[in-house]
């Protein structure tokens, strides 16, 4: 047995269009997810990496392969794959405290170990002074880390974020980012992060699966080797890192293919 | 030649709020106007009185009708019908409205049905309501809730569809099934929305209300109005109309310090 709590086996996604017409978004896609290990799903814009994510989610019905976590094959949401969307979804009419407890509260958990953990995770994304404000007066970066907040206290399995820091400016960026590392190693979550930006790509990940397109396959599995020694908790450190501007080149150099087939 | 100071806004600026001051000085300043040709036009003879009495008489007119006819038992009557008719629509309208917007299913059985209802007018119902349920309440308060019925489903399944897809999405994958997505993420998204539709169509009531007490009863301020009219008594109908305004006014101060104490969380972006 191996250690991954995630597999996709041969999955594919075939759109049926209008006029009878379709469309192969997602072709034989086979990658593995290890316990706690953070995965990147990284290509050109159209390759199905949304496609992919929102499969493992269990919001998309795959059209061929198979998707299991741990022993179970996934066949709709649930509770064990908690997803952050780009858009804010927020719950508006919910201070942070009860936007958090959400998950906890529809699945059970006694109130008093709901607060708790509640507390603990708005703690950990830095949002202890808004515990009683709404969504509504929240910043934009903010929103965004009371949806992750929401999602870790549900105790997900996997995490899985759709370029869930698209809409930030920079300087939050990469405070999300780091946050990220943070939450990885206390949260003890796996998780699968869909980005286009590279550097974030290489800065969190420790496994990049790059997607080719038209129609979406893995073109390769990339394993940033500087990191062998742990993962590298800061921006400033990363772009220091012997390795890291190597990797950015390939990277590069593998998107500029990818755009010259378009 | 001198440039506007910028610190001195024109009276006319592009979508820059008024302060609460202008606003009510504004509001007061139209209806001065209004009351005023109203007075000047009846007091110097331009129109003739019988037709056209004048605002003074119309109030002491108003304030007879409270104190010594009792009006207030034709405007409590009016209140209870409107409320009662729309107690129910509303009763029917948000669930199955709620439930048409969130399972397509649903919407594909009785949207074709709404639809059509709705392009009839419920006036044209009248002379078989009056066969069907006689002369008692029942014609009016079907009147009143067929009128609104139709329409207030059809808003609050529109306003149903327009939540977010990925709100009910996040709900599943947090392990909601769909009795708590629908209960515990769409309703409450969905209810501000439904709380103005409510407003908008409670306002439509009171048309029908006023044509059904014209048409066919012997009670309430329509009524009132008509019996009026045999006797050539148009302030007494002048005062209806205002008294229906007022009340309509009412109603929607009502309906909005429902909405701002419902809703906190939507007072603080404004
Ligand atoms: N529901 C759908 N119906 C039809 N086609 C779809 C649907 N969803 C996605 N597609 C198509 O599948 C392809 C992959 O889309 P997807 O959103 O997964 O790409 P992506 O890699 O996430 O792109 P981006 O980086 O722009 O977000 C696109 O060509 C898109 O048009
Ligand atoms: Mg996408």
């Amino acid at each position: 047995m191996s250690s991954a709590v995630l597999h996709l086996d041969e999955v594919s996604k075939t759109f049926a269009l209008a006029k009878g017409r379709e469309l192969t978004a997602v072709d034989k896609v086979s990658f593995e997810v290890e316990r706690n290990s953070i995965v990147v799903l990284l290509g050109p814009s159209g390759c199905g990496k949304s496609t992919v994510l929102r499969m493992i989610a269990g919001l998309e019905t795959p059209t061929g392969g198979a998707i299991t976590l741990g022993e179970t094959p996934v066949t709709g949401p649930g509770r064990d794959r908690g997803m952050v969307f780009q858009a804010y979804t927020s719950f508006d009419w919910l201070s942070v405290r009860r936007n958090v407890e959400f998950g906890m509260k529809i699945n059970g958990v006694p109130a008093a170990e709901r607060r708790e953990r509640a507390e603990h995770f708005i703690r950990l994304v830095g949002l202890s002074k808004f515990l009683d404000a709404y969504p509504s007066q929240l910043s934009g970066g903010m929103r965004q880390r009371v949806a992750i907040a929401r999602t870790l206290a549900n105790g997900p399995e996997l995490l899985l974020m759709d370029e869930p820091f698209g809409a930030l400016d920079a300087e939050t960026r990469w405070q999300m980012q780091e946050l990220m590392i943070d939450v990885a190693e206390q949260a003890q979550t796996g998780m699968i992060i869909v980005t286009h930006d590279i550097e974030e790509a290489i800065f969190l990940a420790d496994k990049i699966v790059f997607l080719s397109a038209h129609p979406g396959r893995v073109k390769e599995e990339i394993i940033p080797a500087f990191k062998s020694g742990g993962r590298i908790r800061s921006k400033e450190e990363l772009v220091q890192t012997p390795g890291y501007a190597e990797l950015e080149r390939k990277i590069m150099r593998l998107m500029r293919e990818e755009g010259q087939h378009e | 030649m001198r440039h506007p100071s910028p610190h001195k806004p024109r009276f006319l600026e592009v979508r820059r709020p008024v302060s609460r001051r202008q606003a009510v000085l504004s509001a007061i300043a139209i209806w001065v106007l209004f009351f005023g040709i109203w007075l000047i036009a009846s007091e110097s003879g331009m129109v003739n009185p019988l037709l056209v009495p004048s605002p003074v008489q119309v109030f002491e007119t108003t304030w007879n009708l409270f104190v010594d006819r009792g009006f207030i038992g034709d405007i409590g009557i009016s209140v209870w019908r409107v409320v009662l008719a729309f107690a129910m629509a509303s009763a029917l309208s948000v669930p199955l409205g709620v439930m048409m917007g969130t399972f397509p299913a649903i919407e594909a059985i009785f949207a074709p049905f709404v639809s059509a209802w709705r392009y009839l007018p419920a006036p044209s119902f009248i002379p078989i309501l009056l066969m069907w349920f006689g002369t008692g309440e029942a014609p009016k308060l079907a009147l009143l809730f067929l009128g609104v019925v139709f329409f207030l489903i059809t808003l609050v399944m529109d306003h149903t569809k327009t939540v977010r897809k990925e709100l009910i999405e996040t709900a599943l994958t947090l392990g909601a099934n769909r009795k708590v997505t629908v209960l515990n993420v769409v309703l409450p998204a969905v209810l501000p929305e439904i709380v103005t539709a409510m407003r908008q169509m409670l306002a439509m009531t009171w048309t029908y209300l006023v044509i059904a007490e014209i048409v066919a009863s012997t009670t309430g301020i329509g009524a009132m109005m008509m019996r009026a009219r045999r006797f050539l008594k148009t302030d007494e109908i002048l005062s209806g109309i205002i008294v229906i305004g007022a009340l309509g006014l009412l109603f929607d101060l009502l309906f909005k310090a429902a909405h701002r104490w419902l809703f906190p969380y939507l007072q603080e972006k404004r």
